[in-house]
Formats: C-alpha cells, sequence, structure tokens
C-alpha cells in the first residue's frame, strides 16, 4: 500500500514538475564562442558582454514573458568544430535562436547549416562570410560591409593631408589580403602612386628589413593590414629605425591595436598611428557611457579585457536587436523576426543600425583614429575622449589629425 | 571469419544508421570520431608496425582535403572521385616521406615529418585558387537517398574506417607486417636476413598516405569550407598518434579502441567542459597511458587476461 502511494506521489510530482516547466519554459539562444585559441581573449570579453544583456533582459522580465537562457560552448576557434556544436545546439538543446561565433572562420561553415535550415542568425564580427552563401536571415554586427568599407575613410584622409604615393605592407594571412585589397583598389581609385607592395609571412617576428624598406620609398602614407603580434612587432621596429620624415599617415588595418593590453604596453609608441577601430571613446550613442562602466566592473572580476571597446559594445547591441525583434513581432517565429530586422532601424548602444538586403550594414561605420597624446603604462587615460581622435566618419569627427607622423610621436 | 562478420555488421552500421530517423548531431560527431578511427589505423601501418613516428598526418590529411576540393572546383568531381584523388596524392606524397627514411631515422624523421606540414600548409596559403590564407567556401551538392549531405559523409566515412582497419589487419598478418615488425626491432639485422626494407618502408608509407589522404578528402564538404590553420592543425597529429599510443600500436585493433575513446572523449567534453580541458585530457590521458600501460589498453587487457587465465 505504502509503495502504491508513494508510486501515486511520485507521478503527481512529476506532473507538477512538467507543468511548471512549460510555463517558465525560457528561451534558449544557443551559440559558440571562441573562448580558447586565437581569438579566444576576444571572445571571452564578447561573451561577457551577451551575459550581460541576458542578465538585463531577464531583469526586465525576459522576452515574450519567458526568461531568456544562453547556451554557450567553446568551438576553441576551431572552424572544424562549429558545425558540431551548432547542430548539438539546435537538434539535442532546442535553443530558440542562434547568435554566431566571434570571427569569420568559425562562423563559415555554419552558414550553409543555417541556410539550409532556414534559421536566423546573428553575425558576430564576421567579414564577409555571407558574400557566397548568400542567405537572407543573416545580421551582422559588425560596422563593415566590404574591404573598402573599412579604409575609404583613411585613404580619403590621406589625400586630404596631401598623400600622393603609398606603401602597402600586408600580413600574407586571412582577412588581411582582403582588407589590403580593398585598400590597393581604393587607392588605385584615388590616383594615388603604389611605390611598395608587399606581403609578408604570417610567421614573421622581424620587420625590421621590411620597414628600413618602406622607409626607402619615401611613401607618403603607408598602409599596413597585419595581425595582432606583428602589429606590436611592426610598431616597435618602426620606433627603433624609423620610417622616415616624409610619412604622412601611417597604420589602416592594424589589427591588434584596439585591444587593451597591446594599447598599455605600447604606450607612447602609438601616437600618430592612424588606425580603424569599432568603438572609441568620444562616440555618443545612447547607452554607451553606462553600459562601459557596468562591464569594466564585470570585466576586472572575469578577468578579460578591462576596456572592452572593441567587442562588447557590439556583442550587447546584438542581443538588443534580437530583443527588438522578438519584442517588435512578439514572436519567435525566424522568418517573421528576419523580415523584421532587414525593415526596421535598430537602437542599440552603437548607435542606430539599418540592415541591407546582404545582412551587413546599410550604412557602415568603420572608425578611424588617430593615438594622440598618449603617455606610457596608463590603462585609464585611454577611457577619455581625446587619445584616440577620431578622424572618421566625418559626422563624429571630435579632432584633427597630427601630421606628418613624425610630429605626432614628438 | 571473424573479422569479416564484425566488419560486415559495422558497415550495415555505418551504411544504414543514417537512414534512421537519428537526431543529427550523432551523425556531426560520429564523423569526426570516425575520421580519426581512419587516420589513427593509416599511422599505425608505419608508426606502430614499422616504428617510424609520423608527425605529419596534418599534412597528409590536409593535402587529402585540398586534392578534394581541387577536384570539386575544377571538374565538379563527385566524393568517389574526389576520395580517390586525395588517396592518390597523400599516396603519393607518402611514397616521397618512404624515401626520407633513406637518410632518416628516429627523431630526425620525426622532425622531418613535422618540416612538411608547414611546408603544404605554406603552398596552399599562397595558392589562391584553393582560397589561400582567406579560405574557400563551398556549396554542397544535392544529395538522394539520405536526408541531409552530414548523414551521407558519415556513410562514407563508415566505410572507409571499415577499409582501412581490413588493410591495416591485411598489413599485419601478412609478410609486409612480419617484415616491418623486423625492420622495427633491427633495421640492419632485418636486412641482413633478406627482409627488403626499403620496399617495405615504402609501401607502407605509401598505404598510410594515401588512407590519411583518403581521410580528409569529405572534410571540405563536411565543414562546406576550407582554410589552411585548421586544415593543417597539428590536432590532427594529437588525434592519430595519441589514439594509437591510447589503444595499443603493436594490433590493428588498437588504434580503432583509441580513436573511439579519444574521439568521443573530445566530442563530449567539447559540449560539457568546453574549454582548454580538451586538449588537457588528451595530454594526460597520453602521459598516463605512456607511464602506466605503454602497450595501451589492448596490451592493458592482455595482461589482465593474462593474469586471469594462470
Amino acid at each position: 500500500m505504502r509503495k502504491a502511494l508513494s508510486f501515486v506521489a511520485g507521478l503527481l510530482l512529476a506532473g507538477f514538475a512538467a507543468l511548471a516547466s512549460a510555463q517558465g519554459n525560457p528561451i534558449k539562444i544557443g551559440m559558440s564562442m571562441p573562448q580558447t585559441g586565437s581569438l579566444g581573449a576576444g571572445g571571452q570579453a564578447a561573451l561577457l558582454a551577451i551575459r550581460m544583456w541576458v542578465e538585463d533582459v531577464n531583469a526586465k522580465g525576459g522576452l515574450l514573458n519567458r526568461k531568456v537562457e544562453l547556451v554557450v560552448y567553446d568551438d576553441q576557434t576551431n572552424p572544424a568544430n562549429t558545425p558540431g556544436i551548432y547542430t548539438k545546439l539546435l537538434d539535442v538543446d532546442k535553443v530558440d535562436l542562434l547568435f554566431a561565433p566571434y570571427g569569420t572562420v568559425p562562423t563559415a561553415p555554419i552558414m550553409p547549416l543555417v541556410k539550409q535550415r532556414g534559421l536566423l542568425l546573428m553575425g558576430n564580427f564576421s567579414f564577409q562570410v555571407n558574400h557566397t552563401v548568400k542567405h537572407d536571415m543573416w545580421f551582422n554586427n559588425a560596422p563593415w560591409t566590404d574591404a573598402s568599407s573599412w579604409f575609404d575613410g583613411w585613404i580619403t584622409i590621406g589625400k586630404r593631408v596631401g598623400g600622393k604615393t603609398i606603401a602597402f605592407l600586408a600580413a600574407d594571412q586571412e582577412f588581411a589580403q582582403n582588407l589590403a585589397n580593398g585598400a590597393r583598389e581604393l587607392a588605385k581609385k584615388a590616383g594615388l602612386q603604389t611605390v611598395f607592395d608587399q606581403n609578408y609571412p604570417p610567421t614573421t617576428t622581424d620587420f625590421s628589413s621590411l620597414v628600413r624598406a618602406i622607409r626607402q620609398t619615401n611613401a607618403d602614407l603607408v598602409f599596413i593590414a597585419s595581425y595582432p603580434n606583428d602589429s606590436v612587432a611592426i610598431i616597435r621596429s618602426v620606433n627603433e629605425i624609423g620610417i622616415g620624415s616624409n610619412v604622412k599617415l601611417f597604420g589602416g588595418g592594424m589589427v591588434g591595436l584596439q585591444f587593451t593590453p597591446n594599447m598599455v604596453n605600447l604606450g607612447s609608441l602609438l601616437n600618430g598611428v592612424v588606425n580603424y577601430n569599432s568603438y572609441v571613446p568620444g562616440l555618443k550613442y545612447p547607452g554607451i557611457d553606462e553600459f562601459l562602466k557596468r562591464y569594466a566592473q564585470k570585466a576586472a572580476e572575469a578577468k578579460v579585457d578591462p576596456l572592452g571597446f572593441y567587442l562588447p559594445p557590439f556583442n550587447y547591441a546584438m542581443g538588443q536587436m534580437v530583443e527588438q525583434a522578438v519584442n517588435g513581432t512578439k514572436s519567435l517565429d525566424q522568418k517573421k523576426l528576419a523580415e523584421y530586422l532587414h525593415t526596421h532601424e535598430m537602437q542599440t548602444i552603437v548607435g542606430p543600425i539599418r540592415y541591407g538586403p546582404d545582412g551587413e550594414w546599410a550604412n557602415p561605420r568603420v572608425i578611424q583614429a588617430q593615438f594622440q597624446d598618449v603617455a606610457d603604462k596608463n590603462m585609464d587615460q585611454f577611457r577619455q575622449p581625446g587619445k584616440q581622435v577620431i578622424l572618421w566618419p566625418e559626422q563624429y569627427k571630435n579632432g584633427n589629425a597630427i601630421v606628418p607622423f613624425d610630429k605626432a610621436r614628438k | 571469419m571473424k573479422f569479416w562478420i564484425g566488419a560486415a555488421l559495422a558497415l550495415a552500421i555505418g551504411v544504414g544508421l543514417p537512414l534512421l530517423p537519428v537526431n543529427e548531431y550523432v551523425f556531426y560527431a560520429g564523423y569526426v570520431v570516425l575520421t580519426y578511427v581512419v587516420l589513427a589505423t593509416a599511422w599505425n601501418i608505419l608508426g606502430g608496425y614499422a616504428g617510424y613516428v609520423n608527425f605529419g598526418p596534418p599534412a597528409f590529411f590536409g593535402i587529402g582535403a585540398y586534392a578534394a576540393v581541387v577536384l570539386f572546383k575544377w571538374l565538379g568531381a563527385p566524393l568517389g572521385v574526389q576520395i580517390a584523388g586525395a588517396a592518390f596524392m597523400g599516396g603519393a606524397m607518402g611514397f616521397g616521406v618512404g624515401l626520407l627514411t633513406l637518410r632518416l631515422r628516429g627523431i630526425f624523421f620525426a622532425i622531418a615529418t613535422v618540416a612538411i606540414i608547414f611546408i603544404m600548409e605554406t603552398l596552399m596559403v599562397n595558392w589562391r585558387y584553393v582560397g589561400g590564407a582567406t579560405g574557400l567556401q563551398l556549396l554542397r551538392p544535392q544529395v538522394e537517398l539520405y536526408a541531409s549531405y552530414t548523414r551521407m559523409l558519415f556513410a562514407v566515412i563508415a566505410v572507409m574506417a571499415v577499409a582501412s582497419v581490413a588493410i591495416a589487419r591485411y598489413v599485419q598478418e601478412s609478410w609486409i607486417g612480419r617484415g616491418l615488425r623486423a625492420l622495427r626491432d633491427s633495421e640492419e639485422a632485418a636486412e641482413g636476413c633478406g627482409v627488403p626494407t626499403l620496399r617495405l618502408k615504402l609501401v607502407a608509407c605509401t598505404l598510410s598516405g594515401a588512407l590519411m589522404g583518403a581521410a580528409g578528402a569529405p572534410m571540405p564538404m563536411y565543414l562546406s569550407f576550407i582554410e589552411p590553420a585548421s586544415t593543417f592543425n597539428l590536432a590532427y597529429t594529437i588525434g592519430s598518434l595519441g589514439s594509437a599510443i591510447i589503444g595499443g600500436m603493436s594490433h590493428w585493433a588498437g588504434p580503432i579502441v583509441g580513436a573511439i575513446l579519444l574521439g568521443s572523449l573530445q566530442q563530449i567534453i567539447t559540449v560539457t567542459i568546453s574549454n582548454e580541458m580538451n586538449v588537457l585530457v588528451v595530454g594526460v590521458l597520453l602521459v598516463v597511458f605512456v607511464v602506466a600501460a605503454p602497450e595501451g589498453i589492448l596490451g592493458l587487457f592482455r595482461k589482465v587476461l593474462g593474469r586471469t587465465s594462470k
């Protein structure tokens, strides 16, 4: 008798539990994020921002009166891992919505998967990853479109400061080549004469001979498309050897100069460099200052990028866009959400975003900023406007370029 | 006979399972595990039987993957032709590596095989036709019979796994295996006894290379993408070498046991603990097995069986 009673009680409990879980059934958002490997450091900071958005949206009562839950795995920056992870997210974890991993390479293999299944994918700082697949439910959070969107600002500034000749130095790797090709085309269109054009192998550690070769050319503009470690090595080489008094503009597509440890370590060596960025202090977007303040606290606890200018705001914005689309359509229907994102301007902490038909920003907003008056070994200086003076886009400009390059370094 | 019944059974499961309404994730994860079965089995032909430690599986795997991409892009070749082309390229490179063994042995041979990875990677980084450093996105063709391309790829890699194990078993049990074991113990003594060491090493290298190349062929279609850094990733060395060491190098079954254990463990860790643990687990397992069970799981098994029968 006792056995039968406990059996009935067990059944009832299980029934209640099932009922309760149906009512409070969370909306699951799934993603992989590179938390180790070459994109690991950036990925961890980006993930923190997404978690902040999840906290915020849940504090407001969630989406459609349901809590939001993030299911995230580490893809180790290895594209071989992402198809398996995203299939698990969809078929085992049964997530409702997908965010893409940070970066082009881990994202590329999941594009056919989402296209085949007709799923919305919020892109995460990838570059032209939808170019071949042409998925109409893809929305990238990065402020660029094609390669020319990165550097029309840089080339325009170069022309404005009197540049006539240009030297190119690019890593023979991944998108550095795409970027350099975009810049090469823009330079050609602008009538700049190319006096030096060289690719260097990604394993290069000593840039002294390359820097000497560039100095020999007496170029007005020096465009570099490099990866984080190379960027640091190139800046150090330029500091030791000098690039020549003729150079008016130096920088362009140097990846890594946006990352806090590099900025702090290089300090005053950065002065004069005009480089691309996604966000720098001084850009007055609604909510960004408050976000960065909260981020700084959490980043210190989580021991990730303490400034978090480059990726975190855009990852938070990714959440904000989904929030607006879900609230706007009152639905989780992927098609409706995609249509909403295509047809509405999204309000985010990185400014208003409107999407073009290819899921990239209709109005790209790559910042070109010059490091000015940067002191050594001081991280907090970068939190204030003026250390990275915005030269482009025109409407956000908050200072003038110091030319020639050498003058800004004195 | 037992082997062939087992092989037929494995083949039936591998080809039949994707036809059933099983969760797609099983095939994504299973594909990776079976790739390691092929790689580890292929590695063991040279590393286990002949004692020549090859650190270059990514080079063979990568050349296979890129051969498949070239055939697909250039001729629109079907997967079968891509695999055959990849096996040929892998085999040809294996033959070249076999010639290296004329002058290099032990650690020097191992270092030379590492160099091949970097040479191949640099070549592909600079070859724009296959996407260069940026990589190339590929659109999968329509698939018949199976519900999705990944399911078909699972069936294909299952067939390849069974075939490679059968080849490894043949090598082990035939005159080739006996000769390889002889030259592993002492190359000079083997040569003195009339074992054609160079010819055997060339056969082993070519076979091993061809199988690794074939294993790489379906990868670009599995990912719908190819780029050099992940294709020539040293993880393939760790996976194939680790599987053979953990499973046991003296028998064809060793790499299968090791690859299934290691591959599954890695897949599980990726979606559970999900961080550096993945690499750490392989490292710790390798250290534990090298110290505590140098003959691998099979050796351990034999030891335990031997003890209980006494």
